[in-house]
This record gives C-alpha cells, structure tokens and sequence, in this order.
C-alpha cells in the first residue's frame, strides 16, 4: 500500500493531463519527432530513432541530475506549497473588491450568449497566464537575485522534457506565485461581470489552448530535436526550435525568446529570435563552473550563496555611499565652521 | 468449521439486531433514578414547558403577519403579548395546527402545559444589534409593538418582516439563550440541582435530569429521531411526513415529543443542503442522548466530578454545533440577500416590489439569526460589532435608505443611504466572517462558490511549469 502511495506521490504527473509531462502528451511528442526527422529532415529510420532516444543525451550528467531535482523537488512542493497564498484567498479579495467599486456593474455583460462567455473566458485565462509568464521570466534574466535562482534551469547542457523540472525550489515557489495572481485576477473579474455562466472549455479537463499547446509537442522545447515553424508562425507561437535558442550559451542568443507559448509578448518586447537551420545549438551557461550541471548538492545551494553575495554587494555600496555623504556633511560643516571664524 | 460459521452468523446477526436496536433508540423514555421515590411513576422524561413555549413561538410568528395597517393595533399587540408573556386563559395553538395529511394531537396549550410564557425566558442582557439601546427582551417588546401596526407583519419603508424578526430572534433570544446559557452551564455545576436530590420538591426526576431534559426541549428534536436522516426531519417540521412523525401510531402527531421544532428543523435544513457534508442533526441529537444516559446511570447518586466533567463535553458539543447552525443561518441568509438584490437590479414596477417582499423576508431571516446568535452564553465580542456593523440596523430600501437608529419618540431614522452594491459586498463579507469565525460547512447559498468551483476546476498548480 504504502509503495503504491510513493509511486504515486512522485511520478502522479505522468498521468494528470494538466501536467506537460503526462504520457500522452509524451507519446505525442516522440510521434512528432519521427515525422519531423523522418519527412523534413529526410533521415532514415534508424538515424531518427537514434537521434529520438539518444542515450549519450537521455544519461547525460546534466539529465541524470534533472530526474534527480524531478524526485527532490517533489517533496519541496509537497511542503511549500500549503504554505503559499491560496487562490481563493485573491479571487475572494479581487471579488469583494470589485463589488465596492460603484461605477462597475455586476453581471454587467451577464447577457452576453453563454458559447462567447465561455470561450471569451478559455481565451483571456491563456492569453493572461501566458503573458505572465513572459514577464516573470524576463525577469529571471534581467534581475541578477532571480537570475541567481533561474541559472540552475540553464546550466543543463543536454535537455529531456524533464528539463522543466529542473528548477530550484524558489523558483518554483514564484511561478506558482505567479499563476495564483493571474488566475485570482481573471477569475473574480470575469464572474464579477459575466455572472455565473462563466466556465472553461476543456479536454480531458485541461483547458482547451493548453491542451493544444501540451499536444503540439511543447516538451519538444525541452530536447535535441529542433522543430522550427514558418517564419510567420514564429512570430505568434514559440517553436521547440526557438526556445532551444533560449538556451543556447552564444552570445547572440542571450535574452531572447523568454515566452512560454506564445511569441508575439517577445515580438512586441524586442526579444524575439527566430529559429535558425545552422545546426546543433549548445546548450548551458558559459559562466558555469564545468561539472557543476550535475551536482546536486551545488544546484541547490548555489543561488542561495549567490544572493547572499549580491546582498551583501548591495548592503556594502549602501552603507559606503551613506558614510560618504556623512564625510561629505562634515566637510561642508568644517568649511562653514571655518568662514564663520574668519 | 460448521462452529466457525455459526459463531460468525451469530456475530453478524448480534451486530445487526443491535445496529436497530440503536436506531431505535430514541430520548427516553427514561426510569425514575431518584433514590428513596416511592410513587408510581415510570419515565422520568418531561420538557413540555418547553414545548409550550415552542408553540407560543410559532403562534406569535402567525399572529405577527396579522396586522391592518393599524385598526387592530391595539387588539392584536394584546393578543400577542398574551403569547409572549403568557396568559391564565388556555390559548388556542395558531401554529402548529393540523392539515390534510397531518393530524395534531394539541389544539391548545393547556393540553401541552399550563403557565408558560416566552418573555420568562428570554434573554435580557445587552442587545446592540437593534437600534435604540434595548435590552434583549424590550427589542422583542418593541418588534411586537411594530408588528400589531404594520400592514401583515411587513413594513415597506424600513423594510422589516417583523414576523420573521420575532420568529428568529426568539429561536436564539429563548431557546438557545436558555439551553446554553442556564440547563447546559451553571445548572451542570455541583451546587445547582444536585442529582442525588429531586429537580424540586414533589417531583421524581432528579435536578440534573430535568434541567438535562430541560436544554433538550428547546433544541426542539423529536423524541424518536435518533439516527433519522436529516430529510426526514425535516419532512416532520414541515407537516409533509406524518408516517416519520407519528411514533406510537395512535394517527396522530403528539406535539410533546414528535414533532420537531425551529433550531432542530434548521440543523436538518442545513445538513440536507448546500455541501451536504454536516451532520448537525445527529451531533446534537447524540450528544443529548448521551448526556441523558450518563444521568441515568448515576442512579440518583450525586455525579462525580469525573462523570460531570464527561457531561460537560457532550454540552460543549451542543453548544457549539447550536452557535454553528444559527452562523450556518447568518451565512445562508446573507447568500438569500445577496441575490436578491441581483435579481431586484433588472426589476421594475410590480415585479420590483415582489422580490422586495422576498428581500426584505430573507433580510428579517438574517437579522433574526444574527441576533439569535448574539443572545447566547458567549459574547462574541468584536465579531458581533463587525456583523451588526455590515448588517446594519436595517435592509437597504427601494430608495437606498436604511433604518440607521431610533429617535426618542421611538420612530425609526433612515438619514443615510447606500448603493445595492455596496450592501452586497457587506453580505459576502458576512459570509467570509462566518467561515472564518465560525467555520460553517453546509454553506447554502454561497455568494463564493462559484470562484472556489472556478479555481478547482483550473487548479493553480498545474500551470506552476516554468521554462
């Protein structure tokens, strides 16, 4: 009993259609590979298959550590998670709030035909999450404290769709932070003016926009096969293709293609970079310290030494500038002592 | 292997017989215990005081909505207070009364108990939730007052139902504010009504028996409803099931023990509805039943301090399932006004004046149950401010006004207005109060549901996956 319970407690993503891991969305994925190496890529058989289950990649160091941070990180969301403000707790506050605003009327559109609720709703929350998430992991880039934590996702230098897990527990904690707002905020908003009709559409109860995007090979973005779209395409949905860029350590590619789904929030922002057909990009960071991708002990550990670096980086020019400004005040004070006398 | 067998057939069938054995098993009756009792009495089980009052209760409930618009001020606040305060005439019952389907043993109330009245019992301490500085017991004095001129029991302008104002509030004000407050505390002391001495003189039952008895006639629960399923309680109180209510089968239902009365019909009423996921009902039903049997057994000794310290748990039990029902009540009736008021938004004319009716009824549930639950042993402090507070003193009326005090002559002042809207909010956050405050389960008309069943449906977590 209590084995089956473990089982389930680690790999319950593989079967929740919620979770871009779920096998099917796995068993996808391979299918789209082989087509994509088969037919575009005209390589035989054997080669895509070699290429598909790699095993230099599947065993790598850098892959090994990811299924081990995919068990540890487990039992981390296993404890934080209670511990984080629930949605309700937001989309209570947001409702309550939006009820005290007199110039917003409830059910303002409740009128509107239920078929356009719904999918105004399936829209908006996709488009809404999505768009947070652009934004959260600019800035994991831009910010050096979150970029101290989001480097441990980075330094894998060979990618599985297990790749996702890789991610220290902090970050974990802010993306779900993350999705709590987004959701706490569409959520009261829509049922505020829309009224009780509200509802998602979904497959296997996952809504419909991201469903799709799990279906169409989203942990392809995680991996050594570089599926590329059309140009044009590639300027509305991040390909597997684009996001390898996201992780390549040349220079060229630094900052670019931040989106989860969609590319147009990189478009609009000036970060987009489109795929290019020049062959295997390598993956990693070139600040790494070599061999650190694979301990686990260091991915965990770094980012906290490291923000506690910058911390103090930060505490040292603050408490300088201030002893500067006091020198500064009591020369002046000297000066003005001085002219008083004379 | 046969004596296997047989050995286990016999152990299923004693489960089985003593599963309905237990069923069965109602509140008495129960035997005489008091030591040295000579006389010819069997059961010792009686509470038809508190049956009385019950029915004074209800009847005072159908006489509230009597009311010309003031021609019969005069007679009909007489005839209400001669409920209220009790009469030496026999009064004839008004409610309950029987119906196609539903025989009623009683038809007055010397046939339940002579000399009873409500105002006797009823909570007399400080009641802020009323405008006007009243005691508990003058609010009362003044609902009724105001029912006997109003126009059947409804008063438009303020917007108070003053037969479900008085109805509620006197669940709480006698029923709850008695059991809790006076049978289930200072009477379970040492001291008071020893159980080794009779409940007074001349009577059989000893003191803790009867004022055990006592609390359990004001939850108001049918004798024989023990492990009843809540539907069928609630079938009783409503006269629709005389099958479920009539226990000895004599065609009729007795008042005194099979009926089921206001604070137990609304435990059944909640544990049938919203989440379906309380038992108030059985909880409160049990832990009665249990504390009877302990008595009992104590076989007119005096209880130790052990089994008195038992019977205080089984009162905490009560008293704290009670207050969750009355803030289940609080709870359902914000959610009851709050849509109200969405439906009054698209309303207009004679519509609009309709569901003001069945606004301003659900408001006077509110209040009722609000003050009910401010009437009890504990004063709940900050929390009964800040409900009065987001309740007011009375609805937001068609004009937006509402009743914001009493000035000295007694007439009720309605200088200030606010937007349905804004009263609204103040519903939702009745709500939250009584789920964090109270931690109600049942939930019916949850004004939130519809954004917790949102956010389940999308759970957060999952969309967690970071790139």
């Amino acid at each position: 009993m209590d084995d089956i319970n473990l089982i389930d407690f680690f790999l319950s993503d593989f079967i929740n259609p919620k979770k871009r891991v779920f096998s099917g969305y796995l068993i996808l994925s391979i299918v789209l590979a082989a087509l994509w190496l088969l037919f575009i890529k005209q390589q035989s058989f054997r080669g895509a298959f070699k290429k598909i289950f790699d095993k230099k990649i599947l065993w790598s160091g850098s892959a090994k550590a990811d299924y081990k941070l995919f068990l540890v990180n487990r039992i981390f969301t296993f404890f934080i998670s209670p511990l984080l403000i629930s949605q309700v707790a937001i989309s209570t506050a947001i409702y309550l709030f939006l009820h005290s605003v007199d110039i917003f009327n409830q059910n303002l559109f409740a009128n509107t035909p239920t078929s356009v609720i719904i999918t105004l709703f399936t829209i908006t929350l996709f488009v809404v999450d999505d768009f947070t998430k652009y934004i959260v992991h600019r800035w994991m880039h831009k910010i050096p404290l979150l970029w101290a934590i989001h480097k441990v996702h980075h330094s894998a230098k060979t990618m599985t769709p297990i790749t996702v897990y890789r991610v220290h527990p902090l970050e974990g904690v802010l993306f779900s932070l993350r999705s709590v707002f987004a959701q706490g905020l569409v959520i009261p908003s829509f049922l505020f003016f829309f009224g009780n009709a509200v509802d998602l559409y979904t497959i296997v109860g996952v809504n419909i926009l991201v469903f799709f995007f799990h279906a169409t090979g989203s942990n392809l973005r995680h991996s050594h096969i570089d599926i590329a779209y059309w140009k044009w395409l590639e300027h509305i949905l991040i390909s597997p293709s684009q996001h390898q860029v996201h992780h390549s350590i040349a220079e060229a590619h630094y900052d670019k293609n931040f989106g989860a789904a969609l590319a147009i929030w990189d478009w609009v922002f000036g970060s987009l970079h489109l795929s290019e057909n020049k062959g295997d990009v390598v993956f990693g960071l070139d600040t790494y310290e070599s061999g650190k991708e694979g301990k686990i002990k260091d991915l965990y550990l770094e980012p906290i030494y490291e923000i506690a670096r910058i911390i103090k980086i930060f505490a040292v020019r603050i408490v300088s500038r201030a002893l500067n400004r006091l020198l500064l005040i009591k020369d002046l004070f000297l000066v003005q002592i001085k002219k008083n006398r004379s | 292997m046969i004596m296997k067998r047989l050995k286990a057939t016999t152990a299923i069938v004693a489960i089985a017989l003593s599963g309905t054995m237990a069923l069965s098993d109602g509140y008495g009756p129960f035997p005489v215990t008091l030591q040295g009792y000579s006389g010819d009495k069997t059961n010792t089980v009686s509470y038809s005081g508190q049956i009385a009052r019950h029915v004074l209760e209800q009847s005072l409930k159908k006489l509230a909505g009597k009311g010309n618009g003031g021609g019969n001020a005069a007679d009909l606040e007489a005839q209400m207070l001669s409920y209220f305060n009790g009469s030496d005439d026999d009064l004839p019952i008004i409610a309950p009364k029987s119906k196609d389907g539903f025989k009623i043993k009683q038809t007055s109330l010397h046939q339940i108990s002579k000399g009873k009245n409500i105002s006797g019992k009823f909570y007399d301490g400080a009641m802020p939730a009323w405008p006007g500085n009243m005691s508990g017991k003058d609010a009362a004095y003044n609902m009724i007052a105001m029912a006997a001129k109003s126009n059947k029991g409804f008063d438009a302008d303020t917007g108070y139902d003053w037969a479900q104002l008085i109805s509620k509030y006197t669940m709480g004000a006698m029923a709850y504010n008695q059991a809790v407050d006076n049978y289930l505390d200072e009477k379970l002391s040492a001291e008071k009504k020893p159980n080794n001495k009779p409940y007074k003189d001349g009577v059989h039952y000893t003191g803790k028996e009867h004022s055990w008895d006592e609390a359990f006639g004001y939850w108001g629960a049918a004798a024989h409803q023990h492990g009843f399923n809540p539907n069928k309680v609630y079938e009783i109180a409503k006269m629709k099931n005389q099958g479920a209510a009539d226990k000895n089968g004599d065609g009729m239902v007795d008042l005194k023990s099979e009926y089921v009365f206001g604070p137990c019909y609304y435990a059944a009423a909640f544990d049938r509805s919203g989440t379906k996921s309380t038992n108030y009902t059985n909880t409160l039903f049990d832990a009665f039943l249990d504390g009877r049997k302990l008595i009992t057994a104590a076989a007119g000794d005096a209880l130790s301090d052990s089994e008195r310290s038992q019977l205080k748990g089984y009162a905490a039990t009560i008293e704290e399932n009670w207050e969750k029902v009355l803030a289940e009540a609080v709870f359902k009736y914000a959610g009851s006004v709050y849509k109200d008021i969405n439906k009054m938004k698209d309303l207009s004319g004679d519509d609009l004046n309709k569901a003001y009716r069945a606004y301003a009824k659900h408001w006077g549930e509110l209040k009722g149950f609000a003050m009910a639950m401010q009437s009890g042993k504990s004063n709940l402090g900050a929390t009964a401010t800040k409900m009065n507070e987001l309740m007011g003193f009375g609805p937001v009326t068609l004009n937006n006004s509402y009743v914001t005090g009493m000035d000295s002559n007694g007439n009720f002042v309605m200088d200030r207005k606010r937007s349905w809207s804004d009263y609204q909010l103040h519903m939702l956050k009745i709500q939250q109060m009584m789920v964090d405050q109270f931690s109600v389960k049942a939930r019916v008309n949850d004004g939130l549901n519809d954004l917790q069943a949102l956010t389940d449906k999308l759970d957060s977590a999952s969309s967690a996956e970071t790139d």
